[in-house]
């Protein structure tokens, strides 16, 4: 990513202006966001220095002319959900069966088939539902969704359009630290169920295209957020909540890359001070966290940059991709006039109707979510850093849970996590499930060194044999002889025998070279085999080494 | 349920937006960024479904547009067809125009016609044994893929 900036500098002027905006931009957000399986490594610890961009007056003129102007951003995201069935039949929900195989008269849309409604899509329509702290409707229905496209089998999406299943919500988040920190709350509009439809390959030589219906019929949630979010991060950072949300409550395992986590940016800016909002600009095709910051940061300099030479009329509604490779966006086919879908209710299904005790069953079995984690670990004691990488991966964090359940101290166990085992995750590319490490074990290994019985390099030690083998720190400590020697008399044993066979450097060290201690310890370790007490080793030593004789 | 079906015919027509007629206000529409609104509007399904119901001349439904109607429905039709399609869809329409007049004053608003909700299926995959003949009657299947025209707008 660093080459990306890189890149990006060099790339035109118009990008050069837009790194201005991202000089404190780490190079980790989308490592952090993206905490799939794996645990990251504790990036914030590494952050490289923030990269600032080359300061000429083209870049402060830009910084100027932004100054003005105010981003109105709204996100619409669509989760793909984990069920093991399609929405409206029972063909299987798997991502990456052979083409064409999941099928079945009904997503198939042929003649006579009929849809009926699967009852895990309500259930996690209202677990999301209530996640996002919204109101359920008790009552909702479905919708026709009238459009012509090859993947649209149907001719219609089936959708909720006026009275989806929960509305006027709002989102609790943290901003990373990386980027001013600092919390925010986002309005979610609404939350509907609705069907996806085929997947469309365009092939880039020739006039046609091929379609695999194997995704036509998987349940979606599309999450409309209200226009609340200002800036590229603000938008990144709301993305990624969603994303972690509905990898806690297991509504889906939100991927962007598979395509079970889309979003499209709904983008205008406006004189700071105005109330109207500015023409709205559609961007699609964000594969990425990062990606979508970028895209964001890129749209409102274009539209700044307009504004202030006076073309603020070349803005147009219309939808914009985002084209990785040269970072900019691009103009879609301009819309002529806004799309009429025809919306009526879907004949073919009843009413969705939830009563008071489904709802509050399901509210009741809710995990407990992102957003109350970080408060209690922010409780507990923990810096904000520590805090946001814990709760970002809900395996991390009840990973994290069991081990201060089971005695640990607080601080030692966010540490050990987000140090060495998260780099050890990272390097095997293992998720913190896969742990060879128990949850146990690594709560023992912690109060091992606390009460003194290993010392911390030993600790560290012992952590690598376990991560890479398990077995039991007990086991280990018996096994390998690594009780540190906290006995003095022990201890000046082979300090003494140390000194004695190293008279030169005694004398060295006498006559001003009191660096040499340093070497002194190291042998007596090496004699101790690592398990003498560093703390007093170093207090036996220098009396030996400063006595008289 | 009247008023609904009512509106169901009307929302064929262009630049009708279905569901109450505190809709006929906006255009065709339903970009999910103006769903921002929607809220607001739903609430007043209540109080306008009901005026609409009492409006003086509310049996004079505007006639439809045939040629967008068609257009709309990727539905070819000659000059000829649509003067004819004109009439008999006009009638239609006047037909329920008469449902106007029934006073639903006192009635609540219904989502919908049926009275019982559910009808939900257990989430459990069942593969549709008869996937080769679905496949063997696409008429373009090659590769695995259905094989399409390109088409890159999905108006």
């Amino acid at each position: 990513m660093s080459t990306t900036l890189l890149r990006t500098i060099q790339l035109n002027q118009f990008s050069l202006l837009g790194t201005a905006l991202i000089r404190r931009r780490s190079n980790n957000v989308s490592v952090r966001c993206c905490g799939s399986q794996t645990a990251t490594t504790h990036e914030a610890k590494q952050t490289s220095p923030s990269r600032v961009a080359p300061k000429n007056h083209k870049s402060n003129k830009l910084d100027e002319i932004l100054r003005d102007y105010e981003a109105v951003i709204g996100i619409e995201t669509h989760v793909q959900l984990s069920t093991l069935t399609k929405a409206f039949c029972s063909c299987s929900n798997n991502y990456g069966s052979v083409p064409n195989t999941s099928i079945c008269p009904v997503c198939m849309g042929l003649p006579g088939a009929l849809p009926v409604l699967n009852s895990k899509v309500v259930e996690f329509g209202v677990r999301l539902g209530l996640a996002l702290n919204c109101e359920l409707s008790l009552k909702s229905k479905f919708d026709r969704k009238q459009y012509f496209y090859p993947d649209l089998p149907k001719g219609y999406q089936i959708s909720q359009f006026d009275i989806p299943i929960a509305s006027g919500g709002y989102v609790d988040l943290d901003i990373p630290l990386e980027f001013g920190g600092g919390h925010r709350r986002f309005g979610i509009t609404r939350v509907h169920m609705e069907e996806d439809a085929g997947k469309s390959l365009h092939s880039d030589t020739g006039d046609y295209s091929q379609v695999d219906l194997n995704r036509a019929g998987v349940p979606l949630l599309e999450i409309v957020s209200e226009p609340d979010m200002r800036s590229g991060v603000e938008a990144a950072e709301y993305a990624c909540e969603m994303q972690r949300i509905a990898r806690y409550l297991g509504v889906s395992n939100g991927n962007m890359q598979e395509g079970s986590l889309r979003c499209d940016v709904n983008i205008s800016i406006r004189p700071i001070g105005q109330a109207e909002f500015g023409t709205k600009v559609e961007i699609k095709n964000l594969n990425a966290f990062s990606a979508m910051s970028r895209a964001i940061d890129f749209e409102i300099s274009r539209q700044a940059l307009l504004y202030d030479q006076g073309k603020a009329d070349q803005i147009v509604t219309e939808t914009r991709l985002w084209d990785e490779g040269a970072q900019k966006t691009v103009t879609m086919r301009k819309k002529e006039g806004l799309a009429d879908y025809r919306y009526f209710p879907e004949p073919d299904l009843p009413e969705v109707i939830l009563t008071q005790e489904y709802v509050d069953s399901i509210r009741a079995s809710l995990p407990e979510l992102p957003e109350a984690k970080r408060r209690r670990y922010e409780a507990m004691g923990l810096g904000m850093q520590d805090v946001l990488f814990l709760a970002n991966d809900v395996s991390v964090a009840e990973y994290f849970d069991a081990v201060i359940g089971k005695g640990a101290e607080v601080k030692l166990a966010a540490n050990w996590i987000m140090g060495d085992i998260a780099a050890y995750l990272k390097n095997e590319k293992l998720s913190i499930n896969d742990m060879k490490l128990t949850t146990q074990e690594l709560a023992e290994l912690i109060a091992a060194i606390k009460d003194g019985t290993i010392s911390g390099k030993i600790g560290k030690e012992i952590l690598f044999e376990l991560l890479a083998k398990g077995g039991t720190v007990k086991g280990m400590i018996k096994e390998k002889d690594l009780v540190q020697i906290t006995d003095p008399a022990e201890i000046e044993k082979m300090v003494i025998k140390v000194v004695s066979e190293n008279q030169k450097q005694l004398e060295q060290y006498r006559s001003g070279k009191t660096k040499l201690q340093g070497y002194f310890a190291g042998q007596v370790m090496k004699m101790s085999k690592g398990k003498a007490n560093p703390g007093l080793l170093n207090k036996i030593l220098l009396e030996k080494l400063n006595a008289k004789d | 349920m009247a008023t609904r079906a009512l509106l169901a015919v009307i929302s064929a027509s262009p630049n009708r937006c279905f569901i109450s007629s505190s809709r006929i206000e906006i255009q065709s529409s339903v970009s999910s960024f103006s769903s921002l609104n929607f809220q607001r509007h739903s609430r007043k399904i209540h109080r306008i479904a009901r005026s609409y119901s009492s409006d003086k001349d509310s049996s004079v439904l505007p006639p439809p547009e045939v040629s967008r109607l068609a257009e709309t429905a990727r539905i070819s039709l000659t000059p000829a067809e649509i003067e004819e399609c004109e009439t008999k869809i006009r009638r239609v329409i006047d037909w329920f125009g008469q449902l106007q007049q029934v006073d639903v004053n006192s009635v609540e608003p219904a989502i919908r016609a049926d009275m019982d909700g559910g009808n939900l299926r257990e989430d459990s995959p069942e593969t549709f044994e008869n996937g080769d003949s679905i496949r063997a009657s696409i008429p373009s299947f090659e590769e695995a893929y259905l094989k399409v025209p390109k088409i890159l707008n999905k108006e």
